[in-house]
């Protein structure tokens, strides 16, 4: 079966200085096509039209969390199936058992190397689809 | 990958921008720690102390990272009971709220130097090249030849050393071999990593005994400018890193405006110079023969109707100078008459623009015949081995120089050069070796004479400088320097053999009241002198030749 490539990524994250810094390492360094959203409520109005092959959502967030967020996603018709991998500083293995089980198929640790943050992810991708 | 330098760049200016709101954010921090007994206000301090844990490592603040995490487990546990933090707990935070402002002071990564925008640098001190060799004799040998030609080379024994040294701001080209004891690819890889890592604006020029396609696609995929073979070719190499290090920008345009309308002319312009043409502006149009000798315009601009002379007579006149049978002379007029516009252009005018004329109208006319003055000029003037003036150009010029000279009552020197023995280097060794000599020489008076100065070749072997604005002994010094660089330069025969050559030198000072031909003669005469006494040295011209040249 061929693999799909990893080439849109919705990244759902509050803080500005993490958005700068992230759009930098997933557009320049990583090349994906990249649509970023300040909170939950922004990611879940832009997702469809968006339509991202992968969304890294941040856990803590003011209003929305991460996991209410990727609730609220999963409602959408064409989100039942998108891979969505959480960012939290707290990566102790319970916390990651417990984010599985709500849901997202990988977590990467906060706060993260810009100049690695795209291998991650498409390592996670490719882990994923394979 | 190719994005990579620009990376680095972003991501430092996004680190500097953290860096600045680091302050404010810690200041935040106290504030909601002194209203850690409201049990409304704490979930802010967790919140703030959350950013900063899941940024501060990204930003380069790893340390901090860690202390903004305990702060905020700390508050978090107390949160999750819902009671504020206990007196105990409230000295921890403070302790860490004390950690962070002296980590926000201590980025990981040492805020690298701040690295000089390439734009405050001269471009014609951009000079400085970084040579990576193992083998110390070709080091060694290539650094000097390099010096000859006016480049400072800082050689570096392994790509690590260069790797681990910061790149100088003044770095105009990285000359980097491909094979290495660390590695059959270790060159580019390491210039990969140089680019990852550092700001590397410079031209990469890869040099290897491979020739192989591994070994070039290796070099290409580093982004090398260019790929010499081993033996290196000196010649070749100079012209190259020529092409690569343009510190020559190219000469502004100059337009010579010749309006008796004062504040017309200025206003023109000031519209050419904000294009960057350079002008001068002659409201009296009998005073129109010192602008030219002075300015060398590349165009001419005028009224057609002054005081004095008409601009058709001034055409007519500018057009019996031999300097200036080509310069390109545009009209500014009102004239519609397409009789009395046909007379005009009869007597020498190129074109006609009529007045009032938009800026943009302005510029696109003028702009265009500059353009093809310059290329049509440097086909007439230039000598097409060597680039340099031709005879006919370097005469001209020696007369213009002569008549500046004599007006502003300035000194100039003239330089006569020769090259020793050239019979012998094309006799021994093919006119193609004796090409690549002539090529080497103009390219040695190029690299290290001023812009200002003025060089020819003006037969076989015989080249011509102008030194505006110097005495005998500045000019002797100067081209006693050159001679001594010229003969270290190693020319080359074949791949495995190399051979050394020199030229003589006469220098003759302008004197008031002498002519170009006085003293084209003296530096001659004076050249002679050097090559009867032995040859490879400089003379300057007998100041008694003058004397008797006055009687």
């Amino acid at each position: 079966m061929v693999v799909k490539s990893l080439e849109r990524i919705l990244y759902v994250e509050d803080e500005p200085d993490i958005r700068a810094v992230a759009r930098l390492a997933l557009e320049a360094v990583g090349g994906f096509n990249v649509c970023i959203c300040d909170s939950g409520k922004a990611a879940l109005d832009a997702v469809q039209a968006f339509s991202p092959d992968l969304i890294l959502l941040d856990v803590m967030m003011p209003g929305m969390d991460g996991p209410s967020t990727l609730s609220a996603l999963r409602q959408l018709p064409d989100l039942k199936e998108t891979p969505i991998v959480f960012m939290t500083a707290k990566v102790q293995s319970a916390e990651v058992t417990r984010y599985r089980q709500q849901g997202a198929i990988d977590v990467i640790a906060k706060p993260f190397d810009p100049m690695t943050l795209s291998t991650t992810v498409r390592d996670i991708w490719n882990r994923h689809r394979g | 990958m190719k994005n990579l330098p620009d990376v680095t760049e972003q991501l430092r200016l996004l680190r500097e921008n953290y860096a600045q709101q680091l302050p404010a954010k810690l200041a935040q921090v106290e504030d909601a720690f002194r209203q850690r007994d409201d049990l409304i206000e704490l979930p802010n301090l967790r919140h703030l102390a959350h950013s900063l844990a899941g940024s501060g490592a990204t930003f380069g603040y790893p340390a901090l990272s860690v202390a903004a995490r305990q702060l905020e487990t700390l508050v978090d546990a107390a949160l999750c009971d819902g009671r504020p933090l206990t007196p105990k707990e409230s000295d921890s935070a403070a302790q860490l709220i004390e950690t962070l402002a002296r980590e926000a002071r201590n980025p990981m990564v040492p805020a690298p130097a701040p690295i000089l925008p390439a734009s405050n640098v001269l471009e014609t001190e951009r000079k400085l090249i970084y040579l990576v060799e193992d083998d110390a004799s070709l080091a060694t040998d290539l650094s000097l030849q390099l010096g000859h030609f006016g480049y400072i080379v800082k050689i570096f024994e392994t790509p690590t050393q260069l790797l681990e040294t910061p790149v100088d701001p003044l770095l105009a080209a990285v000359l980097m071999d491909i094979v290495f004891p660390q590695g059959d690819l270790a060159g580019p890889e390491a210039i990969i990593q140089l680019s990852v890592a550092r700001q590397l604006r410079t031209p990469v020029i890869f040099f290897s005994s491979r020739n192989d396609l591994t070994a070039r696609l290796a070099a290409a995929r580093a982004g090398g400018a260019t790929y010499m073979v081993k033996p290196i070719d000196v010649g070749a190499l100079i012209a190259r890193l020529d092409n690569l290090v343009t510190d020559l920008p190219p000469e502004p345009y100059r337009v010579l405006i010749v309006d008796d309308n004062a504040p017309l002319a200025s206003h023109h312009a000031v519209t050419l110079q904000s294009v960057g043409i350079s002008t001068d502006i002659v409201t009296d149009p009998m005073k129109i023969l010192a602008h030219l000798d002075d300015f060398k315009p590349d165009l001419v601009l005028m009224d057609m109707y002054m005081p004095g002379c008409t601009g058709a007579e001034l055409a007519a006149v500018i057009r019996q100078l031999d300097n200036y049978v080509l310069v390109p002379i545009v009209y500014l007029s009102t004239e519609t008459d397409t009789d009395r516009r046909l007379i005009a252009m009869q007597l020498g005018a190129d074109d006609f623009l009529t007045k009032p004329i938009t800026p943009e109208h302005l510029v696109s006319a003028v702009s265009t015949r500059l353009r093809r003055y310059r290329v049509l000029r440097s086909h007439i003037e230039q000598d097409s081995l060597t680039g340099l003036l031709n005879h006919a150009a370097a005469k001209d010029r020696l007369a213009t120089e002569t008549a500046r000279a004599m007006r502003q009552q300035s000194c100039f020197c003239l330089a006569a050069l020769d090259l020793d023995h050239f019979k012998n280097v094309n006799d021994t060794y093919g006119h193609l070796i004796g090409d690549g000599v002539l090529k080497n020489l103009a390219e040695l008076l190029k690299r290290r004479l001023r812009r200002t100065d003025i060089v020819g070749r003006i037969g076989g072997e015989e080249f011509v400088v102008i030194l505006p604005d110097t005495d005998t002994q500045q000019a002797l010094h100067l081209m006693n320097e050159l001679r001594e660089a010229f003969s270290l330069v190693r020319q080359r025969a074949s791949s495995d053999l190399t051979f050394t050559t020199t030229f003589s030198c006469g220098i003759a000072e302008y004197r008031l009241g002498a002519n170009a031909n006085d003293i084209h003669r003296l530096a001659d005469q004076a050249l002679y002198q050097a090559k009867l006494a032995g040859r490879n040295r400089v003379m300057l011209a007998d100041s008694d030749e003058w004397r008797e040249d006055d009687d």
